[in-house]
Formats: C-alpha cells, structure tokens, sequence
C-alpha cells in the first residue's frame, strides 16, 4: 500500500514538475470574470502543462504580487483591462520589480480597449513604443482574412515567423497561419539588444488610427516590417517579457478558425502559437542550464567530464602550457532537459581573459549525455601571467543568458622550467669558454707546483 | 440558419469580383528630378507605368529633389486610397522605409523626397525634409527598387508593383553621419592570443666555429707553456717527499671543479655547499703539507 502511495505522489510531483524550469503559480489579470470564458481554450491548456494558475481582477484586493518582499507568483499574465489604470497592486513600478526579481510577464494589448497607463509607462521604460490613443490598429490590405474582416482588413493572417536572423533559434516556428485580429502595433527602440520581435508585420501592413485617418492614411504611426506584432524582452537576469499586440488571438474564438486568405481556406494555428509564446515566456523553453565545468592541463591523456565527480579544477597554470577546457549545457524544453545544440552559424565562446580577451575561441561540441551537450575547446594560455578567467558569456535573444566564469591564476615559469644552457646552441661558446678555464686552472696548477726549472731561462733571469 | 448564412456570404464572396471587378491602380504617373538651381525646366521627367517598372534607373543627387505625380484608380475611376505609398527596400539588407503620399480626394498623389543636402526647397507639400531617407539608402550599393503600394478596405485588389530602380549619388564633400551599428548578441570574431617570439639563437654553424675557437685555445695555450719550459718534472720528487698531501691536495682542487659540474648539472645548493666545504677542508690541509714541500724546494733551488 505505501509504494502504491508513493508511488502516486511521485506521479503528482512529476506533473507538478512538468511545467516552467522556474516555478508554477501563475496570476492571470483579467478585468470581468465573464471575460475568462473567452479565455477558456488558453487558460486550461496552461493548467494541463502545469501551471497554478489564479485568475484576479486587477481590481482584487488580493492581487499582490509581493509578500514579504518576495514574489507571490512566478508569471503574471496581463490581459486587456476596461479601467484606464490597473490598481495599486499593479504599477508600472510594481511590474519592473517583479521582472526584476525574475518574474516572467505577459502583457496582452487589444485594440478595442485603451491601454493602461501602467503598462503605458511599463513599455515606455523599456523602450517599446506603442500608439497612444485607444483605436489604433494594424491593418493590412494584402495579408487580412477575407472571411471575418473582407471590409475592414483589421485581422491580419499570418505564417509561422522564420529565425529572427541567421544563427538563432526559432522557438516559434510551426506550420500554419496564424490570425492576428485588431492588433496594436508595437515598434521597438534600436539601441537595446534586449528586445526581439517575435511576429513582424507583413512590409505592405501598417498602424493607423482607426478614428482619426478613416479616410485615408496621412501620418502612420509605424509600416511594414518595423512594425511589430509580437515583440519579447530579456532582461540581463533572463526574465522574460512578451508584448502581444492583440488578447485576442488568445481567445478561443480564433484558437482553430476557418479563414480566407485571399481565395485560399487556411486553418488558424493560434492554439499552437500561444502555446509556443505562453511556454517562452513562462520559461518552458529556451532555458540554458551550464552542467559542470572542468578545465586541466594537457599530459597527453584526454579527462572526460563526469557527473559523479564534484568540479575538482586545478587553480594555477603556468604560461604557455596546453590547458583543456569542456562545458556541459542543457536546455529545458517544455518538461526536461534536452542536450544543447546551437544554431547553425552560431558559436558558444570561451574568453580566456584578464581584464580584456586574451582567446577568444569558439567551443565545439565534444560529446552528449542524455540530457547534455558537452562543448570543448584546447588551447595555450597566454605568455602573461596574471589571473585569469575561464569566461562563457552567451547570450543570444530567446535564449536565457549564461555567464559561467573560473578564475584561475597563470604563473610564469619557474626556475627549473627554463631550457637548460646546454640546451641552447648560442650559449655553447661560453660554456665551451668556462671549461677551458678549468682545465688551463687545473693544468696551471700541475705546472705551478711541480715545474722544474728550466735551465736557461734561469740563467737568463739571473 | 448558420448553413445558409454561409451560404449568402460564400455568394457575396465569389460573387464579388464580378460585382465590383474592382482593382486598385493609378494612372498619369511621372517621377521627376529636380537640381537645385536649374530652374523649373530644368527637372528631367519620367513617365511611370503601372504594369511595367521603368527601364532606365533614375538617378537621385546629393542636391536633387526627386517628386512623384499620380493619379490613383480603383477599377477605372479616380479615388482616394486609404494606403498610397512609395516603399524603398534596401535589397542587401531588407531594411523597407514608405513615404506616405498624399492623395486629394480626386486620386491625385503627390510626394517628394529631397536629396541629401537640400535645404527643403521643392518641398511643398510634405513635411519630409533632408532626413528622408535613412543612411542605409545613401550608401546603398545597388540600385534601391521604389515600389508603389496602393491599397483600401472593402474588397477591390490592392496594388503593389515595383516602378522604378533608384540609385542615390553622394556628393563628395558632403560629411555622412552613419551611427555607429547597435548592440546586437551574436557571436564575436575570434581572438587568439599572439605569442611574444621565442628568443633565438645564431646558426648553429658560426656557434660550432666560434666555440672551436675557443676550445682550441687551451692547446695553444699549453703549447705556449711549454715552449717556455714548463714541465712536470718534479711530479715523481714531490710524491717522493709528501705522497699522501700532494695527491690529497691537488685531487681535492679537481674534486672541487666535480662539485661545480654536478652543482651546474643536477645538484642544488644545499647538496653542494657541504660537499663544497668538505673538499675546502680537505685541500686546506694537505695543501699546507704539500705546499710546505714546495717550499723546501724553492730553498733547495729546485724552482
């Protein structure tokens, strides 16, 4: 009876686990509880992955998203709110604190209803901007479905986004099209390597307001490819930020509609892609974790990375000597860790440095555990000595930040490390040049103390 | 109910390419450059087509302003589009910028972009000075497409076609202010560490001859001694007089040049300096027995 039960609570531990790699309670904000049932599809998919989820109006007294100075939930889902302004549990200040102390967010923005000044101020700070005034919305006259919008275009379809460049991973990929209704455009600041689109709009779509330019568009606020529909922040301590331009295309209605793009019937994929988007943003996926990490001198036999052994790493080399260096990443991926494989044309790196990069080298993959990938890289250290790191910094967008560093000190040689003179072909003349004098000492010595005199330089000295 | 609600708009649907046949376009179309200062004649013309891009490239200068002229149609009759636009694709870099043209109620459109140096003045009707375009465009090395893009709610096909190719042409002297490229995460250019060179030694051959050199100093100079009469003569007298200290003494002096050689082959100082004293203190005695005899000779005149 007792492995039956634990057998049982080990079965809810798993599907308690089988959710984010950092925690499962989940605030959804929503303003009417009948806005829920729209919500439905989406919501409980998130609780089948494993998710705690408690649905609040910003409004509730118990919204809070701190206790005690720590956070109360792991992810906040913030979906469209009637009021203009969200309650004091739900400042912008409060939603920067929140991602700052690692907390995950989901901002969703509708067309139909005005932004809230907090998550206004929110965007603001990290510099996404987005139209001001209630009633600006994406349209675009080649790309809309021709079922539900063949007047007003405002529901834009969609494929799947491609990589966002080359050597990155495309966590959002899928085969489809995706309904995108009424969203409001999102156009992010150049300066920052934070923020990433995730769903670009088409380049003919653009954002107009829907009250002022009914006639025609003078002054858009953003076109083509700039504007964005879905754009994602990460901040420096990997937490995750997703700005969805439109909640609806989290409703139910849109999750597996029949649409017309053009004479074409498609199939919305909206299901899949909020999983996909809801499961980056909640930290199912994406997520690097650094295994072990061990470095060592090269005497000819090769050391393998082993998950028994703590890290036992030498903490001084000497310059100029081979020193090895492996790394085991993970990725979780929606319930385990999956080894690590990069994007093709990208590289994870290992700086060697002491204030700046003395190597620079790129880590190639060695070998793989179940649930790792281990990257190795040989190499000389420097002919400085100093101390040292032992650096991976990779950081890449939509993938969590790694920064994994060893100090170790690089002495110089010592005494006996040098060649020895013999050793060095120039110094043969002086060598040669001391062993002489010892023989010409000793031989001097020899005639010194038994030299007979010679007859005639005697008499000659006489 | 529902069935047949489909039904209708499925009808409204199909029926309606034939209902409003409708698609947009634009018609009466002219790209012109105008130089600054070559007055209103000045200005070469071009005539756009809707279906064809333009064969020749058109060419904007560094103080030329470039205006587009058009008249917008949906089907066959002028209209005012909610989207009239002139996009400029970089075609290296993807980078797409649109110029809103603005259209009268009556389809004619109109836009201008100035060159890079002007000081906005054939810009009348928009509020586009010299930033018009971004830098990417400026130092772009293939000619840009410029396409039109002409589009409205409702159902009529909207229109995007590419119409011209534009290169754009730098004055020399004009400084270019290109902002330094964003932070972007990506892979960084490798570094290897460049070593300090090894210290080198000269070819081996002029060391073998110089240390020859040297090595044959020792014959000379012994040969030297010997033309001067320096012998070992009394080697067999002095042995005869004080065995014991003149071979303690003199095989002390060559056991000291050993310690030397194993200090500077393998030994450290801590094995040489008792060896070392051992050897002092041997040669310090029998040196003054096997000196004494040397001196008895000296007194006998046997030096």
């Amino acid at each position: 009876m007792k492995w039956l039960l634990s057998f049982v609570v080990l079965a809810i531990v798993a599907v308690v686990r089988a959710a984010s790699f950092t925690g499962n309670r989940l605030l959804v904000v929503l303003d009417e509880q009948a806005e829920r049932e729209k919500y439905s599809v989406f919501l409980e998919d998130l609780a089948a992955r494993g998710f705690h989820t408690t649905v609040d109006s910003p409004k509730g007294d118990k919204v809070a998203l701190f206790k005690h100075d720590e956070r109360t939930y792991d992810h906040v889902l913030l979906l469209p709110a009637k009021s203009k302004g969200l309650g004091p549990a739900l400042t912008a200040n409060n939603l920067l604190e929140f991602v700052k102390k690692d907390g995950n967010l989901l901002v969703a923005l509708s067309s139909e209803q005005a932004t809230p000044t907090a998550v206004q101020s929110l965007l603001l700070e990290l510099d996404i901007s987005i139209p001001n005034n209630k009633g600006a919305l994406v349209v675009d006259h080649f790309n809309y479905d021709s079922d539900s919008a063949s007047e007003k275009h405002d529901v834009l379809l969609l494929p799947y986004p491609a990589a966002l460049r080359s050597g990155l991973k495309n966590y959002f990929g899928g085969e489809g099209y995706i309904a995108v209704p009424r969203a409001v455009g999102q156009v992010l600041g150049n300066d920052s390597p934070l923020l990433s689109p995730i769903l670009r709009a088409p380049s003919t779509a653009y954002s107009y307001d829907s009250k002022d330019e009914a006639e025609a568009v003078e002054d858009p606020f953003a076109v083509g490819q700039q504007l964005s529909l879905v754009s994602a922040m990460q901040a420096h301590n990997s937490a995750r930020l997703t700005v969805l331009g439109s909640a609806e295309l989290l409703q139910n209605r849109w999750f597996a509609e029949k649409a017309k793009l053009g004479d074409k019937a498609v199939t919305t994929a909206n299901r899949d892609f909020a999983a996909k988007l809801s499961a980056w943003t909640f930290k199912e996926t994406g997520v690097l974790k650094v295994g072990k990490v061990v470095h060592y001198q090269d005497e000819g036999a090769s050391k393998k990375v082993n998950a028994s052994i703590p890290e036992s790493n030498p903490t001084i080399y000497r310059v100029k000597s081979d020193v090895h260096y492996q790394v085991e990443i993970s990725e979780y991926s929606n319930d385990h860790l999956i080894p690590f494989v990069p994007a093709a044309n990208d590289n994870i790196q290992l700086e060697f440095s002491m204030l700046s990069p003395f190597h620079r080298l790129n880590l190639s993959p060695i070998s793989q555990t179940a649930n790792s990938t281990i990257f190795g890289v040989a190499f000389k250290t420097p002919d400085q000595h100093g101390i040292f790191n032992f650096r991976v910094n990779y950081r890449r967008p939509f993938v969590t930040n790694i920064d994994e560093k060893r100090q170790v000190t690089v002495r110089h040689f010592a005494h006996d490390e040098w060649p020895r003179s013999w050793q060095i072909s120039g110094a043969w003349v002086w060598i040669g040049g001391i062993w002489v004098t010892v023989a010409g000492w000793l031989a001097f010595i020899a005639v010194w103390l038994y030299s007979a005199p010679a007859e005639k330089s005697v008499k000659k000295t006489q | 109910m529902k069935f047949s609600f489909g039904l209708v708009s499925s009808l409204l649907l199909s029926g309606a390419p034939i209902a409003y046949a409708a698609a947009w376009s634009f018609e009466d179309a002219t790209v012109s450059i105008a130089s600054k200062g070559a007055g209103v004649g000045g200005a070469s013309k071009d005539k756009l087509s809707a279906t064809t891009p333009l064969a020749k490239t058109v060419s904007l200068g560094a103080t030329d302003s470039l205006k587009l002229d058009l008249t917008t149609v949906d089907g066959k009759t002028a209209k005012r589009p909610h989207q009239a636009f002139l996009t400029l694709t970089d075609p290296t870099s993807g980078l797409e910028e649109s110029f809103v043209l603005s259209v009268k109620d009556s389809g004619k459109g109109k836009v201008s972009l100035v060159g890079i140096t002007s000081n906005c003045t054939g810009t009348i009707n928009n509020s586009q000075t010299q930033k018009d375009l971004p830098h990417q465009f400026l130092t772009a090395s293939k000619p840009i497409p410029a396409s039109i893009v002409i589009g409205a709610f409702g159902s009529s096909t909207p229109y995007k076609h590419k119409v011209f190719d534009l290169t754009v042409t730098r004055g020399a002297n004009v400084p270019l202010a290109i902002p330094e490229a964003p932070l972007r995460y990506a892979p960084e250019a490798e570094i290897h560490h460049i070593f300090r060179e090894d210290p080198k030694s000269p070819p081996k051959i002029i060391t073998i001859v110089f240390a020859a050199a040297v090595a044959a100093a020792l014959p000379i100079l012994l040969g030297l001694w010997a033309t001067l009469g320096a012998n070992v003569s009394h080697l067999s007298k002095a042995l005869g007089a004080a065995p014991v200290s003149h071979a303690l003494f003199y095989g002390s002096i060559i056991a000291m040049e050993g310690v030397f050689f194993l200090y500077y082959t393998s030994w450290n100082l801590f094995q040489t300096l008792p060896a070392a004293g051992l050897v002092g203190v041997v040669a310090f005695l029998s040196g003054s027995r096997a000196l004494s005899e040397v001196q008895e000779r000296r007194l006998a005149g046997l030096r």
